[in-house]
């Protein structure tokens, strides 16, 4: 069987602009893969590439498959979307709307219309131009995963939701991919997706950084300590904590592994206060980043 | 999915979802007709010819007011050479920059364009209901002219108004797709407007200032406007030729969208 999604050497130039600078990816069937990166990293641009919307300044690309810039309807029914910024307007109701879609696809997914929002709490009878942000979101998850696609593109697919709704989100993607759709999914906060991934690509400034599984990834960045102490420590009782700033009683730093051998470390000491927090994106893409200009 | 069923799908919903501001247009126009065509025995025939002869020959040239001693002139005048075809090319000017580039830069054609349906199928299917909408338009003010014009015994020919109103329809369909292709290539919807409503003014004026000139035939042969209307279609019914070029100058058109709109970026 043909990988979900091939990347070879994408690059997407917007007049001098480079958006996408030699990006590879590697997609399996049958797998929930993330797309992280911070907003304008080139995210939307790769998705929008593997849906034919752009076409692509260089580079190898299949999807299941085939090119897109060649595959052309009967490969775009294969797929299913949901756009970045989904816009929804005019007067037509979710239902109106969503049974349109599927009659784009032959009927395809209409029976599945029913389900999936009275799963999600949509009300399918308001025209969608007065639903919420996070109600079109839901008809735009409705819309992309109902045909049951081989492949479903979903570009930041939590924004909108509230965290309820994210859970009942990533649930069903689970439950699609066990019924034999590959998710690609993007973000730019991997927490929110963390959950449901089993491996994730970081992309930045256009190039891809690293690629992991989640786990591993979680592991090589650490977590954030934030400590105040209620008297003096000497500084060694922190051994291991690295990027180590001590302010007086107040010391911070990042703390990599196990984290019972922290609590070991920080046992017996005067602590008023402690705090050990995931590290957001943003300082894990950075990380990434130097690593590989060093490497 | 059979391509001309993904066109039928297209087409059927974009004419479902403008199905009220169609409605709304449409009594636009009826009411166009409904305030001029009674007005004409009241004030039309000697009376109104005098008004005109007082009044500088340019500018009645220019405003087709020359034609108001006949019930036909009149009704070439008013409903067919002015108020009917500025009604109808704003409706027209405005929806051709709407169908593509204008949803494309709000991004609603994102899903449209991923779906399973070749751009050129999606293009077709908006062009047609963009024509379809125009023909539904150009019908009411032909009803409404004919009904109106026989109620108040117009002396003016079923066939005359039909022709008319063919020719309208024909003119408008024109602008209407060359403003939609100005969109599909640029994926602008200012560019859009400007092309079309450009177009549509010097094609206008263009037609006035021939009416004025003395040898004005050269500029009618190229005014779009003067294609539809020079030939006095109420009275002599439809200049075959003329009419063909406008419906060239839409096939030229749809044919530079189809070309650009299938192969560049969409939503850059």
């Amino acid at each position: 069987m043909t990988t979900a999604i091939t990347v070879e050497g994408l690059v997407k130039d917007y007049g001098s602009f480079r958006a996408l600078d030699g990006i590879d990816l590697a997609v399996e069937r049958g797998e929930v893969f993330g797309f992280i990166g911070p907003n304008g990293a080139g995210k939307s641009t790769t998705i929008r590439i593997l849906l034919d919307l752009l076409r692509p300044t260089a580079g190898d690309i299949r999807v299941l498959g085939e090119d897109p810039a060649t595959g052309g309807p009967a490969l775009r029914a294969r797929l299913g979307y949901l756009p970045g910024e989904l816009i929804l307007s005019g007067t037509a109701t979710g239902r109106q709307l969503l049974t349109h879609h599927a009659a784009v696809r032959g009927g395809r997914g209409r029976d599945r219309i029913a389900p999936l929002a009275e799963r999600f709490l949509l009300d399918l009878d308001r025209p969608v131009r007065a639903l919420s942000k996070g109600n079109k979101q839901k008809i735009g998850v409705v819309q992309a995963l109902m045909h049951r696609p081989d492949l479903a593109l979903l570009d930041e697919p939590t924004s909108g939701l509230d965290p309820l709704l994210q859970q009942e989100f990533l649930a069903l993607v689970r439950e699609e991919r066990d019924a034999g759709t590959t998710v690609f999914l993007s973000s730019h906060v991997l927490s929110e997706i963390e959950g449901v991934a089993d491996r994730v690509a970081l992309i930045r400034d256009g190039r891809i950084v690293v690629v992991d599984d989640v786990a591993a990834l979680r592991a090589a960045a650490g977590q954030r300590l934030d400590v105040t102490f209620s008297g003096d420590v000497p500084l060694q009782a922190l051994e291991g904590v690295e990027e180590l700033q001590v302010d007086g009683l107040h010391a911070r730093g990042i703390w990599r592994g196990d984290t019972t051998r922290l609590i070991a470390t920080l046992h017996g000491l005067p602590i008023a206060r402690l705090e050990l927090r995931d590290r957001d994106l943003e300082e894990l893409v950075l990380d990434a980043y130097r690593t590989e200009g060093t490497a | 999915m059979t391509r001309i069923r993904a066109v039928t799908v297209e087409i059927a919903w974009q004419l479902g979802r403008r199905r009220r501001p169609l409605m709304l247009w449409a009594i636009g126009l009826t009411a166009v007709a409904a305030i001029y065509v009674p007005l004409y025995p009241s004030i039309g025939g000697e009376q109104m010819q005098a008004l005109v002869d007082s009044l500088p020959a340019e500018m009645t040239a220019a405003l087709g007011y020359d034609r108001l001693g006949s019930a036909a002139g009149y009704l070439t005048a008013t409903v067919f050479g002015l108020l009917g075809p500025a009604l109808m090319l704003v409706f027209g000017i405005g929806l051709g920059a709407r169908t593509v580039a204008g949803e494309e830069e709000a991004g609603e054609l994102e899903l449209a364009a991923a779906a399973p349906v070749r751009r050129d199928d999606l293009l077709a299917g908006r062009v047609i209901a963009l024509h379809t909408q125009i023909a539904v338009l150009a019908v009411v003010t032909f009803a409404a002219s004919a009904l109106l014009s026989a109620s108040v015994g117009l002396d003016v020919s079923v066939g005359g108004i039909a022709a008319a109103s063919l020719g309208l329809n024909l003119l408008v369909i024109a602008f209407a797709t060359i403003t939609l292709a100005a969109g599909a290539v640029s994926g602008r919807r200012g560019v859009a407007l400007a092309v079309g409503a450009a177009t549509a003014v010097a094609a206008f004026v263009a037609d006035a200032v021939a009416g004025m000139l003395d040898d004005g035939a050269v500029i009618e042969a190229l005014s779009p406007f003067s294609w539809y209307l020079a030939s006095d279609p109420v009275v002599n019914g439809v200049p075959l030729t003329a009419y063909a070029r406008l419906g060239v100058v839409t096939l030229i058109a749809w044919a530079v969208a189809h070309d650009r709109f299938r192969r560049r970026d969409l939503g850059v």
